[in-house]
């Protein structure tokens, strides 16, 4: 179970979802991915690209216009 | 939500509301029909910036990540849409109202266009209603693909005629004139449904469900 996290503030879709997908490769079952992003779109398109993989997300609007994911890998 | 980072957009809200009611009401003063269209734009831009809706993604997605929900999303307001036109020109004719819609055959230069545009629009990350609903949110980035997009549209617009002298059109083909309004309607919604479907499939197969 270790945290993981990556930068992707400022960067616009789909730039976030392929650095996330690089980076789930590297990572153990279990693991948990931090994401922090100020773009809705981008948000929401990893929230429902996690669901339709089957990942476990959690996304919290943390300030207005802040979202701060969490992703658990829980398969290969 | 009783996190300090969260600043109360309650003040703002109305103030906006209350600014816009007075420059409609001042507008219509002038113009019903410029109200009337602003109304609808705002009304427009209201739904899209909510829905989340990004003709890039839907377009985007399939390939690069083997999501397809938004592209059936867009295959949905398709179907919605030629309903409505359908109903809409059906009308028209009925009641010998002149109907004035910027269609035109397709060409090479639509080819080409759309080529330029799609590439575009990837790097951009919006197409043109994602780049406003962006500039609307604040990304600074897309101040600079709306400027591209003004140039891009301004030269588009001038040297058109010249590209359709260039290349030829393909003669432009109304179906209704050829099947009938029922039959193209049934054909247009049964491609609409099979494109559905192969959007479902390929999910299917890139996600390995």
């Amino acid at each position: 179970m270790t945290r993981f996290a990556i930068e992707i503030w400022g960067e616009m879709c789909p730039i976030p979802l392929i650095k996330a997908k690089k980076k789930l490769l590297s990572m153990q079952c279990g693991d948990i991915l931090v994401l922090e992003t100020e773009h809705s779109c981008t948000s929401r398109g990893i929230v429902v690209w996690a669901q339709a993989n089957r990942y476990i997300i959690e996304e919290k609007e943390v300030a207005n216009g802040i979202w701060h994911l969490e992703l658990t890998k829980t398969h290969d | 939500m009783e996190n300090s980072a969260f600043h109360s957009q309650r003040k703002w809200n109305i103030g906006f509301i209350l600014f816009l009611t007075l420059l409609l009401a001042l507008l219509s003063q002038i113009s019903i029909r410029l109200t009337l269209i602003l109304t609808l734009g705002i009304s427009i831009g209201f739904v899209l910036q909510k829905s989340r809706f990004c003709l890039v993604s839907a377009l985007r997605d399939p390939i690069l990540i083997g999501m397809t929900q938004l592209t059936r999303a867009f295959l949905l307001l398709l179907g919605i849409s030629i309903l409505g036109f359908a109903l809409v020109s059906w009308g028209a004719v009925q009641r010998n109202i002149p109907l004035s819609l910027n269609v035109f055959p397709l060409g090479v230069h639509t080819i080409v266009g759309g080529l330029l545009f799609g590439i575009g629009m990837v790097l951009a990350g919006g197409c043109t209603t994602g780049i406003l609903i962006r500039i609307g949110e604040g990304f600074a980035m897309q101040l600079v693909a709306f400027f591209g997009l003004v140039v891009g549209a301004v030269l588009g617009e001038r040297s058109v005629i010249n590209w359709r002298n260039a290349f030829g059109e393909w003669p432009g083909i109304f179906l209704p004139d050829i099947f009938g309004w029922v039959p193209t309607l049934i054909l247009e919604i049964a491609i609409l449904s099979a494109l559905w479907q192969l959007a479902k499939w390929w999910q299917k197969k890139q996600l390995g469900e």
